[in-house]
């Protein structure tokens, strides 16, 4: 596998992978002509809406004409879904009103409804605070295992790379190239402290440098 | 807000009053100048037992209406054109920028000519002085949408009508509600003016006439009643917003 990256920011592996071919890790292996509903974006500065509320955040995606053929079960689907991110308490609360996780979790929330293949993850933790953010590792993994989509997550901290994936694909920039791809079969829930999982961080932190 | 609250928010213009009549009865003051509140609220009375008040009153909120309605209308759709359309942002701000800091007093000369002495010229006037805040906020307000939502609602498969209607139109109401109000206060500032310099019927009229009469207590009657639009509107819009923006922090407390 190769994937090159032209150098367009910090941003660059995600927009390269939502907008030009993806043949390789696309699971239906088909090309992918552009940006689509199938690969939903989650960015490290929730986009949520602030005039809706969080179950109307959930509920904007599957109002529209594009996703209206999923079934008319509506509310159903905002509830379950806001159940998912445990946020069924605050369907009615205002993004201003919500924490920082749990703004996170909405915006994963909004990004399921539309029952995408795969979850774009931009450093979706890196504005958290580090309390919150091994929380939110672990909320990421629960979701990961309740609904099995294939999450892309790029972070730049290496223990949560580490923690989290199923496979690792290590990159270095000028120029973008992929220096190693690592299966990670390690059993969940991992700790910082497992042998094996400080031994990989340290092979990787000595590779990136 | 609560029942203890309102009561200290009214205790010191009750005061200020009560002041201002005890000086008025033990002689301090000149009655030709300063006349007693309760003559003025006396006045008042007759004011509205004639019918004279109502007159004034529909005569100028007419004019207000018609020139706030325009200025509103013609505001947001211009201001969101401009925001969206850069040609059009290009071709009308020289002339906003030019024609806004014209006191719109200035014009009202030409505004009589154009539209005789009655409503139209007026209208005219607060619909052109009132249409400025509504551009420039509702310019600001469809700009300052944060960009990662217009992306959000595209990548969840809105079409671009949709994320018109559900992105630019609740997002830019904040902005366009300040402009609105700000809209508001100018219109009622107008008015008061424009029929101070050329009208026959209105509340400044009436603030006028009594003063050339000399009919103090009326003068002071007239300001208390242009006061209490001010203040009541007022209350009122910020009523409207909590209804129409729930959601909106004006400053995190």
């Amino acid at each position: 596998m190769s994937l090159t990256f032209p150098g367009r920011g910090r941003r660059a592996p995600v927009e390269v992978l939502r907008d030009v071919n993806l043949a390789v890790l696309a699971s239906e292996n088909q090309p992918i002509a552009g940006p689509g509903r199938e690969r939903m974006m989650v960015f490290q500065q929730p986009a949520l809406f602030p005039w809706l509320t969080a179950a109307g955040n959930v509920r904007y995606g599957l109002r529209l004409r594009a996703n209206r053929a999923n079934g008319n079960a509506v509310d159903e689907t905002v509830a379950d879904i806001l159940r998912l991110v445990e946020l069924d308490g605050f369907a009615n609360y205002y993004p201003a009103d919500l924490s920082g996780g749990m703004r996170q979790r909405l915006e994963i929330a909004r990004a399921l409804a539309v029952d995408p293949q795969m979850l774009l993850m931009d450093e979706p933790l890196a504005a958290l605070d580090a309390l919150t953010r091994r929380k939110m590792q672990r909320e990421v993994l629960r979701i990961w295992q309740e609904t099995r989509k294939t999450i892309l997550f790029v972070t730049h901290d290496i223990d949560e790379a580490v923690l989290m994936a199923d496979r690792i694909v290590a990159m270095a920039h000028r120029p973008s190239r992929v220096l190693e791809v690592r299966p990670v079969e390690l059993p969940r829930p991992r700790q910082r402290e497992d042998r094996e999982v400080a031994a990989l961080v340290q092979h990787l932190s000595a590779l990136l440098e | 807000m609560s029942s203890r609250r309102w009561l200290y928010r009214l205790l010191s213009p009750l005061a200020a009053v009560l002041a201002w009549e005890a000086a008025a009865r033990l002689g301090w003051l000149t009655p030709l100048l300063f006349p007693a509140p309760s003559r003025a609220f006396a006045d008042l009375s007759v004011l509205i037992a004639s019918g004279y008040l109502w007159k004034a009153l529909s005569a100028s909120l007419y004019r207000v209406f018609c020139g706030f309605a325009i200025a509103t209308g013609v505001g947001v759709l211009l201001g969101a054109a401009m925001a969206r359309i850069q040609l059009l942002d290009e071709i009308i701000d020289p002339i906003v920028e030019i024609l806004r800091p014209i006191s719109p007093l200035a014009l009202f000369p030409l505004a009589i000519l154009w539209f005789g002495i009655g409503d139209g010229s007026k209208i005219f006037i607060i619909a052109l002085a009132a249409s400025f805040p509504v551009i420039l906020n509702t310019y600001a307000g469809v700009r300052d949408i944060d960009a990662n939502l217009f992306r959000a609602s595209r990548s969840l498969g809105a079409s671009e009508f949709e994320t018109f209607r559900g992105i630019v139109l609740p997002g830019c109401l904040p902005h366009v509600f300040t402009g609105i109000r700000l809209a508001w206060g100018i219109s009622l500032i107008v008015i008061i003016a424009a029929e101070m310099v050329g009208a026959t019927v209105g509340i400044g009229y009436m603030v006028l006439e009594a003063q050339q009469t000399f009919r103090t207590e009326r003068l002071f009657a007239g300001i208390f009643v242009i006061g209490l639009i001010g203040f009541a509107t007022d209350i009122g819009f910020r009523r409207l917003r909590r209804f129409l923006l729930p959601w909106y922090r004006e400053t995190e407390r």
